[in-house]
């Protein structure tokens, strides 16, 4: 009996032990795991594509890489296409704000909030030094990493190379994986396998579609409304509308802001904003529940946590990223727990 | 070294010639070629059961259909403890899993060590998706198959209910004897 005990006690210690140990490597290879994390990502999103090529009688290899040229194509066409119109706009922005009038605006701004809030006691707010401190930050931080050489030829080479074969073994791994599990939590991983592919599936690529609709939508009520960087702002709107909530905010307030930074006119920029909200308004109650299930959404404060701690751990693209992989946790426990309790185990 | 790796390859060559052998004579798999038959067993899974092992549950949620590659299994119905069959090398069951989510219909027991093939309904679906015409193939044998049970479960009722009304006939002349 002590022995039987005993023997237990060791097991559990040897299986902590292990856990601890695979965590430990795991941060100490953090960007490579970061690395394999989007490639599975992008390599999940693009399975169903790579299957409808193989549904004509293509291999699964030669479907990965007629995907993968199709790819090719549009990213280089989109390079050579919108590229240049999105720097000049980028280049026009840049020297379209007098950083004269910013910095009246924002002692403006800064004297009147202290005197609204006089009853405080509050003192120079120094808002624009500080806004000042952020964006050298942010572009620090953007700049170190899009530019560092080996984040560089990690993200340009070994990126395509992961999803590539990740795509190609996508059965063999699933299978490899499968084969691990005890026969008694068989079934069980098999239907929870299946039912969070349903599922996240539907989700992750509902998401991206919203987001592409979301980005056109913005550039056409932006350019209806001539501003001047609608294509660089609209695009940014329909990435940023992955986070829910946040998101849409952030674009929508890069778009007012721009606009009265540059023109100072704030009826012009009410419009932009009532645009913003038009968007909004059509993504909320036509695309929203048509394209992303609706099972798979997180609270405002699950998604403004995660969005916090993404950003603080792994940057913007933590941010853009802790949404779906929250999601990936979250069907996992859901569905997890709903089928384990469906099952006898004896 | 050569035939190190010779008898390895020859192995699993055996192994695959063996597992294809075993597919042909299951009905669901009837009439596919060589080549359609190396794409159903990429997706099988295989798994060894020892003696004793519960496979299924009656009432666990219906994943897929197991096929016995070598040993001995006995359905249970659960509630009365009866066995309902015992099934052998190349027999099958479970196949109703790979059309409907109803819950298993009873409890299968390796009376033996077995080692087992499972074909899974999510995997059916992604043959479908891959290759229509075999999915297709497949799923018309499967039908085929359920008919063909259906049929025979008909046959078996009409020939209750012919017993049942016979015997009801008997008592009716005992009774009428009797007053």
């Amino acid at each position: 009996m002590m022995e039987a005990t005993l023997r237990r006690w060791v097991k559990t210690m040897l299986i902590v032990l292990m856990v601890i140990g695979v965590l430990v490597f795991l941060v100490a290879i953090g960007d490579l795991v970061k690395l394999v994390i989007i490639s599975a990502l992008l390599a999940y999103i693009l399975d169903p594509l790579v299957t409808l090529i193989e549904s004509n009688g293509i291999n699964r290899t030669p479907a990965t890489a007629i995907l993968f040229a199709a790819i090719a194509l549009i990213l280089g066409l989109i390079l050579i296409l919108l590229m240049p119109l999105i720097s000049a706009e980028l280049f026009e922005m840049s020297n379209g704000i007098d950083p004269e009038k910013v910095q009246q605006a924002f002692t403006r701004l800064d004297n009147s909030i202290k005197e609204a809030l006089a009853f405080l006691g509050i003192p120079d707010l120094h808002l624009s030094d500080r806004l000042s401190d952020t964006v050298v930050q942010f572009g620090n931080s953007l700049f170190s990493n899009l530019f560092d050489v080996f984040s560089v030829f990690t993200n340009l080479v070994l990126t395509p190379f992961i999803v590539f074969f990740l795509l190609k073994d996508s059965r063999s791994i699933k299978k490899y994986f499968i084969s691990l599990v005890p026969n008694r939590y068989f079934e069980l991983t098999c239907n929870l396998i299946y039912k969070m592919d349903v599922q996240l599936g539907n989700y992750l690529r509902g998401q991206i579609l919203d987001a592409l609709v979301v980005g056109i939508l913005s550039i056409i009520a932006l350019w209806l409304l001539d501003v001047k960087n609608a294509l660089f702002i609209g695009t940014f709107a329909g990435i940023a509308n992955v986070i829910p909530y946040i998101g849409p905010l952030c674009g929508a307030v890069l778009g007012v802001g721009l606009s009265l930074l540059e023109t100072g006119d704030l009826m012009f920029a009410l419009y932009i904003a009532l645009a913003f909200g038009v968007v909004q308004l059509i993504d909320n109650a036509v695309l929203q529940p048509n394209i992303v299930a609706r099972n798979v959404d997180l609270p405002p404060l699950a998604v403004l946590l995660v969005v916090i701690i993404g950003g603080k751990f792994f940057g913007i693209l933590g941010m853009l990223l802790s949404v779906p992989v929250t999601a990936i946790v979250k069907v996992f426990l859901q569905e997890g727990i709903h089928i384990y309790r469906q099952y006898h185990f004896t | 070294m050569d035939s190190f790796w010779g008898n390895i390859f020859r192995q699993r060559e055996k192994e695959e010639e063996g597992i294809r052998y075993i597919l042909r004579r299951i009905p669901v798999f009837k009439g596919l070629n060589r080549k359609e038959l190396a794409a159903v067993e990429r997706i099988l899974y295989r798994r060894e059961y020892k003696s004793g092992e519960i496979i299924f549950h009656q009432g666990d949620p219906a994943a897929g259909m197991y096929i016995i590659e070598k040993g001995k299994v006995q359905v249970v119905f659960e509630p009365t403890q009866q066995v309902i069959a015992e099934l052998h090398d190349g027999d099958f069951f479970g196949e109703l899993a790979l059309l409907d989510d109803s819950p298993r219909s009873a409890t299968v027991i390796a009376r033996m060590d077995c080692k087992m093939l499972g074909f899974f309904q999510s995997d059916l679906l992604d043959l479908i998706e891959r290759t229509p015409r075999l999915g297709v193939k497949i799923v018309m044998r499967l039908l085929t198959v359920i008919g063909e049970r259906l049929k025979k479960s008909n046959e078996q009722v009409q020939a209750l209910q012919i017993k049942l009304y016979n015997l009801k006939q008997k008592r009716q002349n005992i009774a009428g004897s009797g007053s």
